[in-house]
């Protein structure tokens, strides 16, 4: 944690409440890779992706001075993560390599500019935002549970082993396989639920 | 054995997915999903719908996502030094400006220049290590990054800081060359300096002597004192760009990366705030514009970290860094590391107060203080030692301007919350009184005149006065309480208006000030005033 995303001074002031620091931390760790990949995807270089990746950062951190802080209107972190999604979806699925971002106002100015984004590309970044959301709630849970339970999810459901062999190898029953996976499941669903801004 | 349909306790499955069923239920139902399979499909689609388990088995495969982040996580957009050494070989490195070369040891030339090797990458440039034939001797080339230097701003920045940084000569600067440009590509040219850096010696040995530290301040503070004779400030001082030469370990600064020059205000008021938080001063974590008395805070970061091994303000996150930073005082440096002088601790604590009034007014006295410590430290018998620096002890945050200000509605809570303000600071600022007075040779180091704080009212100095006659301990807990009834009484009152934001701001400002009076007492407690 040696560095830091160039942060404007409205973050700062604005992120007082340790909540929300907890929500800007939670963005840029499912966001960083997330805008990172997604543009190395599109055919960026890495020099580049990184640099798309920062300018990215920096435009939505610019946003968080429209963030209306009253409780009516829902939590620091689903408005974070909904004006996120919506502003990257129009930037990444309308760069393109060789494009650009030459600064912060600049960036904003495109964004303003870009008609609606193509749908593929649209679908594209849905699919690689989830896949980044489901990373960092595993990340996030996997402390919860005890190894051989978080075993029993991991072996049936990522790594596609059979359950009753899973349960041998685990010495539990196959009933608590089923119930362990599927307890685990749940609560992954919970917490990307947390960030996902539907 | 082999259940039948009425064996299913369907309303159990959820409570079970919660965590919620009695242990007897539980040991109940996973029996019955041994063999249940309508119950085993209705426990899943409850857990999660088809997609949702097709998603997992595709998006965290391959992935040990709770080991290692994933690729990209923890790229950093760091300023380049020496430290990039041993991660230069991670990245990708795009060289293809460089230009083809007639001897096989070398990567390629640029300019006139053979280079050898990348030194490190960052955010805006690349360093390259690079022999210079004419001259016979090796350099450090600096080049603007490729994907930068179409960009207009940044190839401003860059020759700004080119200029910037060779106009500052001094033993104790990395010096520049040359500044120049090959292919479209700006680039300038420092003394390759062999050695390590103080954050590696500083990871490598752990806290230094006395006499070290004494030795690389003197000499950091004097460097910064040539750059800020040019009105120059580095703005991103700390242990990783201060190399320490092979042999002798002469401390020089490197990568003036950020350095503006100080009346350079388009820049600085940008708002912008970039490089590495730990050493940053309070006033640049803020995003306000910061004087060469923000280099002054980070060497004090970096006398901290010389003493104890880490730097003075640590948090799990950069902005829980910054955060202490500006509010909260580091730990005594003498609690980590009880062989460093008091005396010293002084200097250090001077440094990293959080109003830059508060602190040394220039690095060239720092350069000269810490000068003298180091004569007597070192001859103790010869060379008398300096008088102990005074220091406003215990300004745990910067005063804010109140922010009941905004409203004049709420003007009298104002002239309440001003006495609240004015105790606390009281409170705070007692202890300085007790200091030394610095002698007639001395540098001029008297602690700042008492002034009003930034709230309404008293300035902790009236106060004083006031109160002088019943300066004791009893008094001061009847003062708190009595601001704490206070606080109390307001916020109360503060509810009952109408506006639901004003009830936020105003939650802000009460518990800003309860943890002022949470540290008072402690404050209270430690000094057994």
């Amino acid at each position: 944690m040696d560095q830091m995303p160039e942060t404007r001074r409205s973050l700062l002031l604005r992120i007082r409440d340790p909540g929300d620091d907890e929500a800007w931390t939670e963005f840029l760790e499912i966001y960083q890779p997330l805008i990172y990949r997604f543009a190395r995807r599109k055919g960026f270089q890495h020099a580049d992706a990184e640099e798309l990746t920062q300018e990215a950062l920096i435009a939505v951190a610019s946003a968080i001075e429209r963030w209306d802080p009253d409780p009516r209107r829902g939590t620091f972190r689903g408005w974070l993560f909904r004006i996120a999604r919506n502003m990257m979806i129009n930037f990444l699925t309308r760069a393109r390599p060789g494009e650009k971002a030459t600064g912060g106002t600049d960036f904003h100015r495109l964004l303003q500019q870009q008609p609606a984004a193509d749908g593929q590309s649209t679908v594209e970044f849905v699919r690689e935002y989830r896949r980044e959301v489901f990373c960092w709630a595993a990340r996030e849970i996997h402390g919860e549970f005890q190894d051989v339970t978080w075993q029993a999810f991991w072996q049936t459901a990522v790594a596609g082993h059979p359950i009753a062999e899973t349960a041998r190898q685990l010495g539990m029953s196959v009933g608590a396989v089923y119930a362990a996976r599927s307890r685990i499941m749940a609560r992954l669903r919970r917490k990307a639920k947390q960030v996902e801004g539907q | 054995m082999i259940h039948s349909r009425s064996d299913c306790r369907p309303e159990q499955l959820q409570k079970a997915l919660d965590s919620r069923l009695p242990a007897d239920d539980e040991a109940e139902l996973l029996r019955h999903l041994d063999t249940c399979d309508t119950c085993r499909r209705q426990l899943e689609s409850l857990a999660a719908d088809a997609d949702d388990w097709a998603d997992v088995r595709e998006f965290l495969s391959g992935r040990e996502p709770w080991e290692d982040r994933p690729d990209g996580a923890d790229r950093t957009h760091e300023t380049q030094n020496q430290d990039s050494i041993n991660t230069a070989a991670d990245r990708p490195q795009r060289l293809d400006f460089l230009a083809p070369t007639d001897d096989p040891a070398m990567l390629g030339r640029l300019g006139p220049y053979e280079v050898q090797g990348v030194i490190g990458w960052g955010g805006m440039a690349v360093v390259l290590r690079a022999y210079d034939r004419s001259l016979n001797r090796n350099v450090a080339v600096k080049v603007l990054s490729p994907q930068l230097a179409t960009s207009g701003p940044a190839r401003q920045r860059f020759a700004r800081e080119a200029q910037a940084a060779a106009a500052v000569v001094h033993e104790h600067v990395v010096p520049i060359h040359a500044v120049s440009e090959a292919g479209g590509l700006p680039y300038l040219v420092m003394t390759y300096v062999p050695g390590r850096s103080l954050q590696q010696r500083i990871d490598q040995a752990g806290p230094l002597t006395v006499a070290e530290i004494l030795r690389i301040g003197m000499q950091t503070a004097a460097g910064l004192a040539a750059a800020h004779a040019q009105g120059l400030v580095h703005r991103d001082v700390k242990p990783a760009n201060i190399l320490l030469e092979n042999g002798v370990e002469r401390a020089m600064i490197a990568d003036f990366g950020l350095a503006r020059a100080a009346d350079d205000a388009s820049l600085t008021r940008s708002g912008i705030i970039a490089g590495t938080p730990h050493y940053m001063a309070p006033e640049q974590a803020e995003g306000q514009p910061a004087d060469h008395r923000a280099d002054l805070f980070s060497l004090g970061g970096v006398m901290y970290a010389m003493g104890t091994g880490h730097p003075p303000f640590r948090a799990e996150t950069a902005l829980a860094v910054l955060r202490r930073i500006c509010q909260q005082p580091p730990r005594p440096i003498r609690q980590i590391n009880p062989e460093i002088p008091d005396w010293l601790a002084a200097v250090v604590e001077k440094l990293l107060a959080k109003d830059p009034s508060d602190r040394f007014q220039s690095a060239a006295e720092v350069a000269e203080l810490l000068g003298r410590y180091l004569a007597h430290f070192q001859h103790p018998t010869a060379v008398p030692a300096p008088r102990k620096v005074a220091v406003r002890r215990g300004a745990a945050g910067r005063t804010k301007k109140p922010l009941w200000h905004h409203r004049p509605q709420l003007a009298w809570l104002a002239s309440a919350l001003a006495a609240a303000v004015g105790v606390s600071a009281l409170l705070y600022f007692g202890p300085w009184f007790s200091y030394d007075e610095p002698s007639a040779g001395s540098p001029p180091v008297a602690p700042a005149p008492p002034r009003a704080s930034d709230g309404q009212g008293l300035s902790p100095a009236a106060v004083f006065e006031l109160t002088r006659g019943s300066f004791d301990r009893q008094q001061w807990e009847t003062d708190v309480d009595q601001v704490r009834r206070r606080i109390a009484e307001l916020e109360a009152t503060f509810h009952q208006v109408p506006e639901p934001r004003s009830g936020q701001v105003w939650a802000e400002g009460v518990s800003q000030l309860q943890q002022q009076l949470d540290e008072l007492r402690r404050q209270l407690d430690d000094h057994s005033l």
